[in-house]
């Protein structure tokens, strides 16, 4: 057998890529023997749990567990958009209809959320698929922070939880919207957005444009690499949720909750490891409603669909590190800031 | 070689093993320990989706990932690849977190049984503190049908009212899961569950409370059990209702044990 190496060398010398062959019929036949497998290892596993786990290890695996199930079906959809997105949205459609001023392009991006119905794990996925088609990394990042504030779910459910109770509405989405421009514009500014995305992700693009197969192949390839890149994220991002919910006691965090700066920081903090999708982080806070300040409902509301240990883990697969710690404390900075405002003026 | 295989191929595979576990979930009835069962057609549907677009890809997609080779040669996107062709112990690192993200998804997903959450989340959760926040919903169920009342309803009522006449002559009966009251461990527990808006990871334990001195000799914190009797002033505490048990009986956990 040649080694895949030395094939490459040669390819490379003569110029031309050979025809990349399918699996075919073999690859659907693994792909079926996978799923006999799996479902065989499912079957054949012995129903009851006895007291082999600790409790504690128990909830940890229920946790993250609900956390993946809740959750992949949006990974899932997103996917499917951005892939849809990549493969038949003309390159220039967004560029031709939005509007040229950075702004104003930021602010309409910043609204897409609600024609997208995609929670933020499936955001990121379909933020990849539009950095891909012309957005760039400060737009995408505007796109990825807003679309879970300024979307009709959240909004429906924010009322439904708080109604106009102390402005906690109006200041969710102005939060929302205020930060996720002031972020696209930050990164706007750099001088080489490229080198804000992780090599991996830069791999990818530069692969998706020298791509000239058939539209199926191009989709399954997609497939292969989006989910490659998302779903061991979303796992580990998953465990880390269900670890700290079981690591961390939640009565440090509600005794920290009276203090109208100190509470303004533990709901964040609480945000940032609970890891909630958005449309239901405000009946979570619900529960924590008399106990904490309005301002810190606030800041619990705006950072947490922004930045949280699940999402963090997500947009690794697309931006460096280091982006990600700029982006959480501008993020983390201008929540607080606006806690401790709604705070003050209450 | 090993590898390419896993970086290639990770994807499909986790999405192979979540897809057997949810449809089997869904099949045998226990998505709902997971998520709300609301959310149950959209997630079978995005799963099975999921699912034909994995096998699809086996099917379509290029045997290999060339990128792993690229840097051998010259292309436009050079750059690119300058870090992302990693060092051979990268490349074992890389390997090996993926075999164990996979490893682990497999064990969490299809080779450990579904489970309830456990007392111990209820307790570190605070009964009390749901139950009081909740409070807006108790007021509207004052003239309600009491027949109709879960156990999250009985638990907000004894929580918000103080006058047990308001609700003399009903006859309740209760199941949960024993939990301790943490102002009155050894004469109270609560009859508990978990109210599931989305999935189980905003669980909160909503619980009535049980007086019933010397409980522990007959129960364990985490055992199931269905409690009947009539709401008095709660001995333990100056506000509040208890239920002043007629019977307590252990019961299996029921198939749905959350309430939505």
């Amino acid at each position: 057998m040649t080694s895949p190496t030395t094939t490459t060398r040669r390819r490379a010398r003569t110029g031309a890529r050979p025809p990349r062959r399918p699996l075919g019929t073999i690859g659907l036949a693994i792909g079926l023997a996978a799923v006999a497998l799996f479902a065989g290892i499912r079957i054949l596993t012995p129903e009851d749990r006895g007291d082999a786990l600790s409790d504690a290890v128990q909830d940890f695996v229920t946790l993250s567990a609900s956390v993946v199930i809740e959750s992949l079906p949006f990974v899932f959809l997103g996917i499917v958009l951005s892939i849809a997105v990549q493969l038949w949205l003309p390159p220039d459609f967004l560029m031709r209809r939005l509007p040229a001023n950075g702004f104003l392009r930021r602010a309409v991006i910043s609204l897409l959320g609600i024609l997208l119905p995609v929670c933020e794990c499936g955001n990121v996925p379909l933020a990849r698929g539009l950095l891909q088609r012309g957005l760039t990394v400060g737009e995408s990042m505007t796109f990825l922070l807003a679309a879970p504030i300024l979307n009709p779910v959240t909004i429906i459910t924010t009322y439904q939880a708080f109604g106009w109770q102390d402005g906690i509405l109006v200041w969710r989405i102005v939060g929302g919207f205020v930060i996720a421009n002031l972020v696209g514009w930050v990164f706007s500014r750099h001088p080489d957005p490229t080198s804000l995305l992780t090599p991996a992700f830069q791999a990818a693009c530069a692969r998706e444009h020298a791509d000239a197969s058939a539209t199926p192949r191009r989709g399954a390839r997609m497939f292969v690499e989006e989910t490659s890149a998302m779903l061991p994220a979303l796992f580990v991002g998953s465990a880390i949720a269900g670890f700290i919910q079981v690591a961390v006691s939640r009565d440090i965090l509600i005794t920290l909750g009276q203090n109208p700066v100190l509470s303004v920081f533990a709901l964040m903090l609480l945000a940032f490891v609970v890891a909630l999708c958005s449309n239901v982080d405000a009946f979570f806070v619900l529960a924590f409603g008399s106990t904490f300040m309005p301002g810190a409902i606030v800041a619990f509301l705006v950072f947490g669909p922004m930045v949280d240990v699940k999402m963090l883990a997500l947009m690794r697969t697309t931006f460096t590190t280091r982006t990600l710690v700029q982006l959480t404390a501008i993020v983390a900075l201008a929540s607080a800031a606006l806690g401790l405002a709604v705070n003050l003026a209450a | 070689m090993l590898h390419s295989l896993v970086s290639r191929w990770k994807g499909v595979a986790l999405t192979l093993v979540s897809v057997v576990a949810v449809l089997w979930l869904a099949a045998t009835g226990q998505l709902g320990l997971y998520i709300n069962p609301d959310h149950a057609g959209f997630a079978v549907t995005m799963t099975v989706v999921g699912g034909i677009l994995a096998l699809a890809s086996l099917a379509l997609a290029p045997v290999r990932d060339d990128h792993d080779h690229d840097h051998d040669h010259d292309h436009d996107h050079g750059g690119a690849d300058a870090t992302g062709a990693a060092t051979p112990r990268r490349r074992v690192a890389a390997t090996a977190s993926a075999i164990v993200v996979v490893a682990g998804a497999t064990v969490a997903l299809l080779v450990l049984p579904p489970a309830t959450l456990t007392a111990r989340t209820a307790i570190d959760r605070d009964v009390e503190v749901t139950a009081a926040e909740l409070a807006v919903d108790a007021r509207s169920l004052a003239g309600a049908d009491p027949s109709t009342f879960d156990l999250s309803d009985w638990a907000l009522i004894a929580n918000q009212f103080d006058d047990p006449a308001e609700f003399a002559g009903i006859e309740l009966e209760l199941a949960g899961f024993v939990s301790p009251v943490p102002g009155d461990p050894d004469d109270s527990f609560y009859i508990t569950r978990f109210k599931i808006t989305h999935c189980a990871i905003d669980a909160q334990p909503v619980g009535v409370p049980v007086h019933l001195p010397g409980w522990r000799d007959r129960f364990a914190v985490d055992d199931w059990v269905v409690g009947t009797g009539g709401l008095v002033a709660d001995p333990a505490d100056q506000d509040g209702l208890a239920l002043l048990p007629g019977t307590v009986a252990a019961t299996e956990e029921p198939e749905q044990p959350y309430v939505y």
